[in-house]
């Protein structure tokens, strides 16, 4: 009976199960390897972990590959992956200074404190399908950068995170080329944002307007505890923490379209800047159970975006900006610089129109996509009460009309 | 440390939740069962099945399940139907229960859209998936206002709305997932169950537990608790009938039936409860 027949949809279910993994692991092309996705499809990758919520490179390639590449499903594997393991401790706060950059633009200034580290970007290479054959693309590679050094993967941060062995600091002509930050040489309390000069941590451009005068100051006492929107439900009125961990976990497309929507309101003059777009490393620390030292267990990797706006409405301070925040897990301009858009529109708002519950109720690309499938499941008990409604009023006009 | 650790358990072959957040889930099923019909915000997990697809009742369902039950899952009332199967396998296969199509001898029934004919005895559990679970959505889109309109037993504009649609319609058009009262106090979507089988919350013998996990909200109708929908005095609640309608099976008239169209024109009728048509078959 298939679909929803009064029997046979657990045969029905079991069939389907095959047909998928007949496409899974059926055909004649060779079987992809995880190391084959994390090396060469990184980015669908740090999509998968930041929309997943979880910071496992191979597992999310393979979510990805059992998804037959679909990265919202494979996001969906990722997250109920999650709820299978418990939660036996929880890491150290970090602070965002200690990221180690391989790439970090500041496009408000030509000479930004700190370097412009151009890094691995598309920004600037054609936006041409390359049709050269691949051992040609890759002899030419080898012509070009007889480095015996391998590329590293990815995700591979051991190798002290370093994509490439040819990036550039294009301001303060720093030697970077090969310069190799150990990565453990920078322990909690040293987050200094880059004073002793180092090169991988330049200092943040907001450090320089507060110097200024030029931003408004949002800091507030104390050091709350980040609300964990996976153990508490997100909703209206929780703290910011909750609005960036509810983005940092959004559907990137989804992201991009709200603040893009949002962006030629009538009011608004201009776009904002982006002060920093930053990609690189942060240590993750837990406790140790014996000693109850802080050890640096991994790293991960996060775009992070200062973005700056100006103020203009009457009860803001006019002679001031403001500046919105943005991380995710891996390398995604795109989301963080959404995401950190929003941040400063929601707050800007303060309540006075939908759009601080539409960034934490809409924006989550699982339960978005998963109602909206659900739509496919049979309605038909509830079709009839609808027809049955229908029938109902068409009954009394005809009734109304008689009179 | 390892008081944590061993709470967590080693956990199933395979497993789909850890022990951690099952109690979370028995801890605000409690709370839905203190306060009946006040929705309670709980940490919802992601499941094996996707959002909108019955991964809140999932979530009470596991919470609740043990070796020892004997459960039952329905989809528009049908225990054979795709999703109905295919809940059913994943619960199973995680606790390894009993799988039970019949009403009287299952211990725990999770539905999606329906209340078993068969009256429901007080050693049943029913878990309800949500899809909505907001009934003030409909009058209200912002979440801290109908918080407020609940905390403050303001329902004023339901009432509104409802004399609107009669004005503009002659009758209430409200169809599945008919908006009722609690015990009195909290106005609940009842799942997107027929109008029909609203009466069956009402005094009931059995529990009913409510799961949304998209919207990470579970509440609770108790035994013996008061449940009416929201109609005025002299404009009585209509459940869906269809005079001489009858089931094609069973000839059963007194039970939810569910169209069967066909392009000539002729309309036949069939029970949507399926193990309730297939026993009435027998008996006839």
């Amino acid at each position: 009976m298939g679909y929803s027949g009064a029997s046979g949809g657990h045969e029905a279910v079991l069939a389907a199960e095959k047909l998928v993994e007949r496409r899974r692991y059926g055909g004649a092309s060779a079987w992809l390897g995880i190391d084959q996705i994390t090396g060469r499809l990184g980015l669908a990758v740090d999509r998968v972990m930041g929309e997943g919520g979880l910071w496992a490179p191979e597992l999310a390639a393979r979510a990805l590959r059992q998804a037959e590449g679909d990265v919202q499903e494979a996001a969906q594997l990722i997250r109920a992956h999650r709820s299978t393991v418990p939660r036996v401790a929880y890491s150290e706060p970090v602070h965002a200074d200690e990221l180690r950059i391989s790439r970090r633009i500041s496009p408000a200034f030509r000479n930004p404190p700190g370097s412009q580290l151009l890094g691995r970007t598309l920004d600037y290479v054609g936006r041409l399908l390359d049709l050269m054959p691949e051992d040609q693309a890759r002899a030419r590679l080898q012509a070009a950068d007889p480095s015996p050094e391998p590329v590293p993967a990815a995700h591979d941060l051991t190798a002290n995170g370093h994509p490439t062995a040819n990036d550039h600091v294009t301001a303060n002509g720093h030697p970077t080329a090969n310069d190799h930050v150990t990565g453990n040489g920078h322990e909690a309390g040293g987050h200094d944002g880059g004073a002793h000069g180092d090169p991988r941590r330049p200092p943040r451009l907001l450090r320089l307007l507060r110097s200024m005068g030029m931003v408004v100051d949002r800091r507030t006492e104390g050091d709350p505890e980040p609300y964990d929107i996976t153990r508490a439900p997100i909703r209206p009125g929780v703290p910011r923490s909750a609005r960036l961990t509810a983005m940092a976990r959004a559907e990137t497309g989804a992201l991009v379209h709200l603040w893009y929507a949002n962006t030629f309101q009538p009011g608004r003059h201009n776009h904002e800047f982006p002060g920093e777009v930053r990609h690189g490393a942060l240590p993750v620390r837990v406790r140790h159970p014996l000693t109850g030292a802080p050890v640096t267990v991994t790293e991960v990797r996060v775009t992070e975006v200062e973005t700056i706006d100006d103020l203009d409405r009457a009860e803001e301070d006019r002679s001031r900006l403001d500046l919105g925040y943005g991380m995710c897990f891996g390398h995604n301009e795109r989301k963080a610089i959404a995401m950190a858009g929003l941040d400063l529109l929601v707050h800007r708002d303060a309540g006075r129109t939908g759009v601080e519950q539409e960034v934490l109720l809409t924006l989550d690309g699982i339960e978005a996509s998963g109602f909206l499938e659900h739509l496919k499941l049979p309605h038909y008990v509830d079709f009839r009460s609808v027809l049955d409604r229908k029938r109902a009023v068409r009954a009394a006009m005809e009734e109304a009309v008689a009179r | 440390m390892r008081t944590v650790t061993e709470l967590a358990g080693t956990g199933g072959p395979r497993g789909i939740f850890d022990e951690l957040s099952k109690r979370e889930v028995r801890r605000a099923a409690l709370t839905a069962v203190a306060v009946p019909g006040y929705q309670v915000p709980f940490g919802s997990r992601e499941m094996p099945v996707a959002r909108g697809w019955g991964s809140g009742g999932l979530q009470v369902t596991l919470a609740l399940v043990g070796p020892g039950d004997r459960l039952k899952v329905i989809d528009q009332g049908e225990d054979g139907g795709v999703n109905a199967a295919n809940l059913r396998r994943l619960v199973v296969g995680h606790v390894g229960c009993e799988e039970e199509t019949d009403t009287r001898r299952a211990t725990l029934i999770q539905s999606r859209h329906r209340i078993p004919e068969t009256p429901l005895r007080a050693d049943q559990t029913l878990v309800l998936q949500v899809p909505v679970p907001e009934p003030l959505r409909a009058v209200e889109h912002d979440v801290r206002e109908q918080r407020r309109m609940h905390a403050q037993e303001d329902y004023a504009r339901m009432w509104v709305g409802l004399y609107e649609d009669l004005v503009r319609n002659g009758v209430v058009t409200k169809s599945a997932g008919y908006p009722c009262m609690v015990n009195g106090r909290y106005l609940i979507s009842p799942t997107p169950i027929p109008r029909f089988d609203v009466p069956k919350l009402d005094q009931a013998e059995h529990l009913t537990l409510f799961g949304a996990g998209r919207e990470k909200r579970i509440y609770a109708v108790p035994p013996h608790t008061r449940v009416e929908p929201l109609v005025f005095e002299d404009v009585p609640f209509e459940v869906e009938h269809t005079p001489g309608a009858a089931c094609r099976h069973c000839g059963a008239t007194a039970s939810y039936l569910v169209e069967v169209p066909s392009m000539d024109g002729a309309v036949a009728w069939v029970c949507s409860d399926t193990d309730f048509c297939t026993r009435n078959r027998e008996v006839r």
